[in-house]
């Protein structure tokens, strides 16, 4: 259709709007369910249309940029802030992702939960066409403050639908602890952009900081990367926002919310280029991440929390790409990620609804019986894995090179390590659900249905096909990427099948050995929760009782100022009152010496 | 006497009898009593001026002084009298109701 | 020199008289040595050729005044044959002196340092000087003065009266029927 760039961007943003507020305002709509739900998939659907057209002229014309945007809020010397889209090889693809995976999700909840009440399911979809227009609003942003506005509605969505069965406490209690670490991480990003404004006069990236700024304000936007894509320390939300629908935690947890952290360093690469300081901490930070969270997730039995910690640690992978100044390599690991733990998750959730149970333990043998849904699962976590031809391996292997390229020798040792326990893990996963012996709660599973299957098939695809277009997307994103066979990538490989091979000798023969009970203790304290331990500690010690010294000086210094002058005015009017007997003889006394004073300080100065 | 100090000084010293009259009476009347004596002076001192600057001035003015006096008198003891019938004596020192 | 003299004696006089009027005990005492301290003044005027306005005095003063200090004196004497007390109070004795004191010597110094002006006592003022003063140049001031002494006693009345035969406790009858 010969429509304008910016009217299908304009449809893919206001679209989902549309459907999230007359989901929220016509009551009875959403009340009934059905309307609510077919309302948002239709608003998402035009959305991926509008994404896909996008897709393919960008393809057709790589530097395409189409920027439009209105005066937003003025200042004295002109105008502070612009307000609109921003269309380049960065936003489109990631458009495209955000509209793909939403779109899937979407379908997918059809099935999945199909047995919520009508009324909670209109507010599921109402949350979900709200958050793919704040992500929406997030990626076609064309300067920081509008990727914030981005950012903090997602948040929101986050929040809304983590907590989405709100009835349950653990459920409620996540959905704050996310709002809380994230909203902590914010007060980086918040400084970083304000500071980006004080000191250049406007709130896009592509300037040039102070030097002596570059690496305070890049370091606090970097924070709010860190509490948004969840890496250590302020990864703790990630396993808790589990609580949430598995379709939500597809989408949001995995793919794209959590994404828009990686995202916005890609987009202000230009800024975080500008400080090695914080491109060196990003590097560590990435690596540290991705190797820690990968030994956590070894030892999960709750399926979920191990793709959660996997999320992370596959996060701490582009971190530490971009750190390594390799943007396509971030990026591109963003895209194939994207793909393989969407479907990774949607899988899950084909799996819990049929065992309803999240444990690993209630499930096994399932490779009989859900043969569609196993057969995606393990397409997805081959390319999660890096095995060669999957996605996974492409996007991976560039970010292996990337960092070795930089000399970062210790972050790429956590990297290779950090892949073979990834193959490890989800190799476990594998094996524990799908082969094996059947559990009495497996033992009447049964696929989900056409609704379920659909969406999972797309992923599946792409989570082959995303690999092997690397070259076009680079084109589209602006960069040169050539794929080469390389030691580095051989041996990532080679260690993805190790660890798959050690999952099956472990986990997928029929009897489980004694050999690695010696690492039992490490299980204990992967699962002790110490990181939040530490924050509670450092909420309790330290905030709070900076709150409380802060409390303090209010209560009695500045009250105290305010409450002397009160009471000096009354112990003054106590004693001045007796000046006031009653006696008009001591009245006239008074005016008479009154008058002899001041006739005497005149006649004898 | 030919100057005027004297009178003056005369009527100074008569003020001030009057001052502690004021100031010393219990009794309401007698606080108004000393007033009188203080207009008194007062008078003293305009018929002193009066003839010291040979106009007729000073005299007219003591003639107005006097009305008002007779007049601040009037109303004076129409208070006296009400206090007199509200309270039964006229002793200032206990009229003190409205000490703070 | 006999000038002086006689200024002399009536100066004493008056002073004495007025010590006596701040000190009695008994009121109607201290208001008869009023009249002596207000016609010793009047005898002053008439040293200071002053006639007219010594005259005035007299009526006025050591008449009208006098009679209306006597009225408030008796008046307000006694209750249920109890004699109210006219006494100075003897703690207020001290400060007020002292203020008199204070107020005397402020005037002293005053005076000390003031040129004395010379009474050109040869120059007679009539009283018809007064009078035409008071109709032409102080109309305005005697006119007011006579609202002045209208409304004091007009206000005299109306806050002096009794209540309890007041108008204020007449009934006015609306109907036929109620009327007697």
């Amino acid at each position: 259709m010969g429509l304008s760039a910016l009217t299908w961007a304009l449809l893919a943003l206001l679209t989902p709007l549309g459907a999230a507020l007359v989901i929220a305002v016509v009551v009875p709509l959403r009340r009934r369910g059905t309307p609510a739900t077919w309302l948002s998939i239709a608003a998402v659907v035009v959305s991926f249309i509008a994404a896909i057209q996008l897709f393919s002229s960008q393809l057709a014309d790589p530097h395409q940029l189409m920027l439009s945007t209105l005066d937003w809020l003025p200042s004295a010397t002109g105008t502070m802030a612009r307000i609109g889209i921003r269309l380049d090889g960065i936003s489109i693809p990631m458009l495209l992702v955000l509209t793909t995976v939403a779109m899937c999700v979407q379908v997918f909840s059809l099935g999945y939960m199909a047995d919520e009440p009508a009324p909670a399911r209109g507010r599921y979809y109402g949350y979900h066409s709200l958050f793919v227009f704040g992500m929406g609003v997030l990626v076609l942003a064309p300067n920081m403050l509008e990727l914030f506005i981005g950012w903090e509605l997602v948040g929101l969505t986050s929040y809304l639908l983590i907590g989405f069965y709100y009835q349950k406490q653990s459920a409620a209690r996540a959905a704050i602890k996310a709002f809380w670490v994230t909203k902590f991480a914010d007060i980086g990003l918040v400084l970083g952009i304000i500071l980006l404004f004080a000191t250049t006069g406007q709130f896009g990236w592509n300037v040039a900081l102070p030097p002596a700024w570059a690496a305070p304000i890049t370091l606090l936007m970097f924070l709010g990367v860190m509490g948004k894509s969840a890496q250590f320390p302020l990864h703790i939300w990630l396993p808790n926002a589990m609580e949430g629908p598995t379709p939500v935690s597809a989408l949001l947890h995995a793919a794209t919310m959590v994404a828009a952290g990686v995202y916005m360093v890609v987009r202000a690469n230009p800024l975080f280029a500008q400080s090695p300081t914080t491109l060196t901490a990003m590097a560590w930070i990435g690596g540290f991440t991705a190797l820690f969270a990968a030994i956590v997730a070894v030892v999960q039995t709750d399926i979920k929390r191990v793709l959660a910690y996997s999320t992370c640690s596959q996060f701490g992978y582009m971190i530490c790409a971009l750190g390594a100044g390799s943007v396509m390599g971030g990026f591109f690991h963003l895209t194939t990620h994207a793909f393989f733990k969407a479907l990774l998750f949607l899988g899950a959730g084909s799996v819990i609804h049929a065992v309803h149970s999240n444990e690993l333990e209630h499930m096994g043998g399932l490779g009989g019986r859900m043969k569609l849904t196993s057969a995606v699962f393990i397409i997805a976590a081959l390319a999660l894995a890096g095995v060669p031809g999957f996605a996974g391996f492409f996007s991976k292997d560039l970010v292996l090179e990337a960092v070795q390229e930089k000399g970062l020798w210790l972050p790429f040792a956590a990297l290779m390590i950090a892949a073979f326990l990834t193959a490890f893990y989800i190799g476990r996963v594998v094996f524990l659900a799908f082969f094996g012996k059947s559990s009495k709660h497996a033992e009447h599973a049964h696929e989900g249905g056409m609704a379920m299957a659909l969406p999972m098939l797309l992923l599946a695809a792409g989570s082959v096909g995303a690999g092997w277009f690397g070259s076009s997307l680079a084109r589209v994103y602006g960069l040169e990427y050539e794929f080469h066979f390389t030691p580095t990538g051989m041996g990532a490989s080679a260690l993805g099948l190790l660890g798959i091979g050690l999952a099956w000798w472990q986990y997928g023969r029929a009897t489980r050995s004694e050999a690695f009970d010696f690492l039992a203790p490490i299980g204990e304290l992967a699962r002790s929760g110490a990181v939040d331990r530490f924050f509670e500690i450092g909420y309790r010690r330290g905030l709070l009782v900076l709150s409380s010294g802060i409390g303090w000086f209010d209560r009695y210094v500045v009250d105290g100022v305010i409450n002397f002058s009160g009471w000096l005015t009354i112990m003054a009017g106590r004693r001045l009152k007796r000046f006031q007997t009653g006696n008009v003889q001591d009245y006239v006394f008074a005016v008479i010496a009154g008058a002899v004073v001041l006739a005497a300080w005149g006649l004898f100065r | 006497m030919m100057a005027t100090h004297p009178y003056l000084l005369l009527a100074a010293a008569l003020f001030s009898v009057g001052i502690y009259g004021v100031l010393s009476r219990r009794n309401a009347v007698g606080i108004l009593i000393s007033v009188e004596l203080m207009a008194n002076a007062v008078n003293i001192n305009l018929v002193a001026f009066s003839r010291a600057q040979g106009t007729a001035l000073g005299q007219v003015f003591m003639l107005f002084s006097i009305g008002i006096t007779v007049a601040e008198v009037v109303v004076g003891l129409a208070l006296v009298i009400l206090l007199y019938r509200s309270r039964q004596d006229v002793l200032v020192d206990e009229a003190n109701e409205l000490s703070g | 020199m006999t000038s002086q003299i006689g200024f002399g004696v009536i100066a004493v006089c008056l002073l004495l008289s007025a010590l006596f009027v701040v000190g009695s005990k008994n009121l109607v005492h201290a208001v008869l040595w009023l009249a002596v301290t207000l016609l010793s003044t009047a005898v002053l005027f008439v040293t200071m050729r002053a006639p007219f306005v010594a005259g005035i005095q007299v009526l006025l003063y050591a008449g009208g005044v006098i009679t209306l200090m006597l009225f408030g004196v008796m008046l307000t004497r006694r209750h249920e044959s109890v004699e109210i007390e006219a006494e100075t109070s003897p703690r207020r004795r001290v400060p007020a002196a002292i203020a008199g004191a204070g107020m005397f010597i402020l005037f002293a110094t005053a005076l000390s340092r003031t040129p004395e002006q010379p009474l050109q006592l040869h120059a007679t003022v009539d009283t018809v000087d007064i009078v035409r003063s008071f109709l032409t140049g102080n109309v305005l001031a005697f006119e007011v003065l006579s609202v002045l002494l209208l409304a004091a006693m007009i206000g005299a009345i109306v806050v002096a009266r009794r209540r309890d035969h007041g108008f204020d406790h007449v009934r006015i009858p609306r109907k036929r029927e109620e009327r007697g």
